[in-house]
């Protein structure tokens, strides 16, 4: 399948991608994002609670792309001319990568709160995909 | 446990060619390797072939490995293609290493190749992000140098690693790969130059990245007894460790460094009985500028968060106390995916048999080499020791 996501694999996990959708471990009680596989903290693989998280976070790491987006995001480069990707620890504790948006990515730094909003991701197959990118609080 | 060592090494140059195939740079590392074992070598008798590549751009080929065990005249040994992303050669190592420990071989071969350079930079870029974490971190819209990025911006921020820290790394690896006659950027790089590249993704800039490379690279290995007809100048295995990781970075532990490298290197330095101040020196995976800082940290040879002042220290330099990538690393000799790991063991085969040219470092008895798959999802490290065990 490589990097390539086809639509059903996109579709396969729309809870993770408009709601951040967690899973609980019943042995630890740590948060993992996506809500499957083994939990990140104990690695169980128990079944995890669901949890949908309140959206807010912490960014813990974060670069702004100016050069070399992948194909995907190559318009976006090009008519933005670059654009923030953050690791953000939510606050339940589980981390997840995201875009960044509504901001000057070059102004966000570590520990500024954010926010999940949905918004555009990508067109591919003529067909629009949506999911979560995160905007500054303030 | 019967020892494994390694009798004979080399690689192609590391470069953009367009007019070679990949059996063709196959080819071309494995008889440098025949041709750098002391004695009389017999290619028919491999008992074990292992090949790393990714397949970058479409070429994942069922069979790669055979394919270009075949075309060297290996027809018949039993022969298996390892893919690890950048860390296929580095697998292939110490698989050959086990085989012939078990029992299961007395002369192995480890190699990889990779042929990155004849796409577009659309495809090149597409098939980089294979090795991260397709679903959720390449959806957010990074790139490979994105995350490394995301690495160093917490490592700056928890350690106060700094931008001059970074271009060390380059202007470093630049110099010793200005003497390696098979380096694909085998050019000087000042450190004012350096520090002042075009950005790529901050706080990474153009010289934080090693350039995707086209090349080959084989290792011969093999049993003492097998060893004791083919060299007088015996190098060991005296250590092979491995371990895995969560593919994407959020989520593991720690951004500020990969917990797959610390692991491998336990078991390394365990197995040859060492510590990480009795390394010599390394070549240590420098995919960017940040991975070298970090393996530093992770390897044991500075403390966690002080690889900045202990690279500003030159302990790292040819004439430091332990010299880490003297043929220039990925970032100046190249990063031909799948044929790196075995281009660091050609390194410390040369620099250990006093054959490493202009970079020759004198007095240098034990060697490691550090190899990374992805942003930290897979990684292979290496003791090999002078002499007989
Ligand atoms: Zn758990």
């Amino acid at each position: 399948m490589g990097a390539y996501l086809s639509v059903p694999s996109w579709w396969r996990n729309l809870d993770g991608r408009y709601r951040l959708e967690l899973g609980q471990c019943p042995d630890c009680g740590a948060h993992t994002f996506p809500a499957e596989g083994a939990c990140v903290e104990c690695n169980s693989t128990a079944d995890f609670e669901t949890v949908e998280p309140e959206g807010t976070g912490e960014v813990v790491a974060g670069t702004t792309i100016t050069g070399g987006a992948p194909p995907e995001f190559a318009d976006l480069q090009t008519q933005e001319g670059s654009f923030g990707v953050a690791v953000v620890e939510l606050d339940e504790g589980a981390r997840v990568p995201g875009m960044l948006t509504d901001c000057d990515p070059t102004t966000v730094e570590r520990g500024d709160r954010v926010e999940a909003v949905v918004r555009r991701i990508y067109e591919q197959e003529g067909i629009v995909r949506y999911g979560v990118k995160f905007r500054p609080m303030d | 446990m019967r020892d494994a060592y390694l009798v004979g090494a080399a690689q192609t140059d590391f470069g953009a060619f367009p007019r070679e195939s990949y059996r063709s740079l196959f080819s071309t590392a494995f008889e440098g390797a025949v041709d750098s074992v002391d004695g009389e070598f017999d290619r028919t008798e491999v008992d074990e072939a292992y090949v790393g590549t990714l397949g970058v751009g479409g070429r994942q080929l069922g069979l790669s490995g055979p394919a270009v065990t075949e075309f060297v005249g290996l027809d018949g040994a039993s022969c298996t293609r390892v893919e690890n992303a950048c860390a296929a050669s580095g697998t292939a190592l110490r698989q050959a290493t086990l085989a012939i420990r078990a029992g299961a071989a007395d002369i192995a071969i480890a190699g990889g190749f990779e042929v990155m350079t004849d796409m577009s930079g659309d495809q090149t870029r597409y098939w980089l992000g294979v090795s991260g974490e397709t679903e959720w971190e390449r959806m957010s819209g990074t790139t490979f140098a994105g995350v490394y990025a995301q690495m160093a911006d917490a490592h700056m921020a928890e350690h106060g690693t700094t931008r001059e820290h970074l271009s060390r790394v380059a202007a470093k690896n630049h110099a010793n790969g200005a003497k390696n006659p098979h380096a694909h950027l085998g050019f000087e790089c000042s450190l004012e130059d350096a520090m002042n590249a075009p950005g790529v993704a901050d706080p990474l800039n153009l010289y934080d990245c090693c350039p995707t490379s086209d090349g080959a690279s084989v290792a011969i290995l093999a049993s003492e007894e097998a060893a004791e007809e083919l060299t007088d100048t015996p190098i060991r295995v005296a250590g092979a460790g491995q371990a895995s990781s969560r593919v994407g970075l959020f989520q593991r532990p720690t951004l500020t460094g990969i917990p797959a490298t610390t692991d491998a290197a336990e078991q390394a330095y365990d197995e040859a009985g060492v510590e990480a101040d009795d390394i010599d020196f390394a070549e240590v995976h420098d995919c960017f500028s940040i991975a070298e800082l970090m393996a530093y940290e992770d390897l044991g040879f500075c403390e966690k968060g002080e690889a900045g002042p202990y690279i500003t220290s030159g302990t790292t330099e040819p004439d430091g106390e332990r010299p880490v990538n003297l043929s220039g690393g990925l970032k100046s000799k190249g990063h031909p995916i799948g044929a790196t790991g075995g281009g660091q063991a050609v390194e410390v085969f040369k620099q250990l048999r006093g054959e490493a040219g202009d970079r020759q470092v004198s007095g240098l008895g034990r060697g490691l080499t550090h190899n990374v798959g992805g942003s930290g999802g897979a990684v292979a490290v290496h003791v090999f020791e002078e002499g007989w065990a």
